[in-house]
């Protein structure tokens, strides 16, 4: 039988699927389908729709609740801020591989640097400086740190050209320089980036950032005890 | 050594596929968390949280694995049961949430499935099977109302099922 021959018997699988039909109609129809293929088919693809009917609540059928407009600019918002974390992440993974490379080369020193999102408190002994005689709306700290393998320096920047290369260095006794890694300053808003020195801090006497072509030197204390964390502001003048 | 540095190409890599995907996938995932949490605030919670997670983990979405809409769902059910978890803990608020209320959330994302198939489908369609099926009236009666014809009502309902049928295998229906 052709499929327009089947399209009575056809329109009626809805209603038979469902239980609708009286006996009568019941009867032929299942007759029909024993010996249709395609009204088979058809009957038996719509057969779990009769088992899932009973499972949807006829209430919920008027109302398509939508989310309201701005729920996509806080997802938006939400994601903008994620994304500047994610950035910051894979700038890290970067630059811990770029500068493990470094490291191999320049074996004197271990030189590991990470920008990091938030700065884990200081410990007994650290050396907080803040840099004097900067450019207005210029201003850079560091926090120096004691560690077994040498010192941990957190650098906090505002206000220099975004993409700016900043070296850090310590300055020895004898007036020589120790490496203590680089970062590029990238955001508008402060930016603390951890850099790690082989070099121990009561052999440092001072801690140096150049930032583009100028560089800015902060003395540091010689002995490091219960007042080092307090707040001390120095001059670069002699240095710059 | 540079590969292994940047990010792999993935579904959400930037900001304007999230929004494309939030466009395409929102009202649905909106729809599901609001039958499933049955309160509007926290199913605006739940889809946040859904695309934050997904923007997150952006990376391990593998399309060969599955639709992103699929992965987008399956992100969905476990903010649900995380947040159901949490509204738990406050018992104050713990009423008919999805792991300890009368349905769990399988059921009612089947559920859900079948009403949004059934919103999908034409409004004659959807009409017929409202009035034969969840009102069990007869079918010369709702032919009347309508004014159509017996068989027309009969094969509108046949319409309708297949019309549910598509819509179902849209919505990732696999039964």
């Amino acid at each position: 039988m052709t499929a327009e021959g089947c399209r009575e018997w056809r329109e009626r699988l809805g209603a038979y699927v469902l239980g609708h039909l009286t006996e009568d109609e019941r009867a032929a129809t299942s007759a029909h389908i024993e010996g249709c293929a395609a009204c088979r088919a058809e009957a038996e693809s719509l057969a779990p729709l009769a088992e899932l009917l009973p499972i949807a609540d006829p209430g919920q059928l008027t109302t398509a609740p939508a989310p309201p407009a701005e729920l996509a600019d806080r997802v938006a918002a939400r994601i903008a801020g994620e994304r500047r974390v994610k950035r910051r992440r894979r700038q890290r993974r970067r630059l811990a591989i770029g500068l493990s490379g470094a490291t191999a080369a320049a074996a004197a020193a271990t030189v590991l640097l990470a920008i990091v999102l938030s700065s884990p408190g200081t410990g007994a002994g650290a050396q907080k400086v803040n840099f004097g005689s900067l450019p207005d709306g210029v201003a850079i700290g560091a926090t120096l740190q004691p560690r077994p393998f040498g010192t941990e320096i957190r650098m906090n920047v505002h206000g220099i050209r975004s993409g700016t290369l900043c070296r850090v260095f310590l300055r020895r006794t004898d007036g020589t320089r120790m490496p203590a890694g680089s970062f590029r300053y990238r955001y508008a808003g402060t930016e603390q980036a951890v850099l790690t020195s082989a070099l121990d801090l009561s052999a440092a006497r001072a801690v140096g950032v150049r930032a583009g072509n100028r560089t800015f030197v902060a003395p540091l204390r010689r002995s490091v005890g219960a007042e080092a964390t307090s707040k001390r502001t120095t001059t670069n003048k002699e240095y710059s | 050594m540079q590969t292994g540095i940047e990010m792999t190409e993935h579904a959400l890599a930037d900001e304007r596929d999230v929004r494309e995907a939030y466009a395409a996938h929102s009202g649905e995932l909106y729809g599901f968390a609001v039958r499933s949490l049955g309160d509007r605030g926290l199913a605006e919670e739940a889809v946040q949280e859904t695309f934050l997670r997904a923007w997150r983990a952006g990376e391990r979405f593998d399309p060969e694995l599955g639709s992103l809409r699929t992965w987008l769902f399956a992100i969905l059910r476990n903010v649900v049961i995380d947040l159901g978890r949490a509204r738990a803990a406050r018992p104050s608020v713990a009423v008919g949430t999805p792991e300890e209320g009368h349905e769990p959330l399988e059921q009612i994302l089947l559920s859900w499935q079948v009403e949004e198939g059934l919103r999908r489908i034409g409004d004659e369609h959807r009409r017929v099977l409202v009035e034969t099926y969840y009102r069990g009236r007869p079918y010369a009666e709702v032919a009347a109302d309508l004014g159509i014809p017996e068989g027309t009502v009969k094969s509108r309902v046949y319409y309708g099922l297949r019309a549910l049928r598509n819509a179902l295998e849209e919505l990732g229906y696999d039964g």
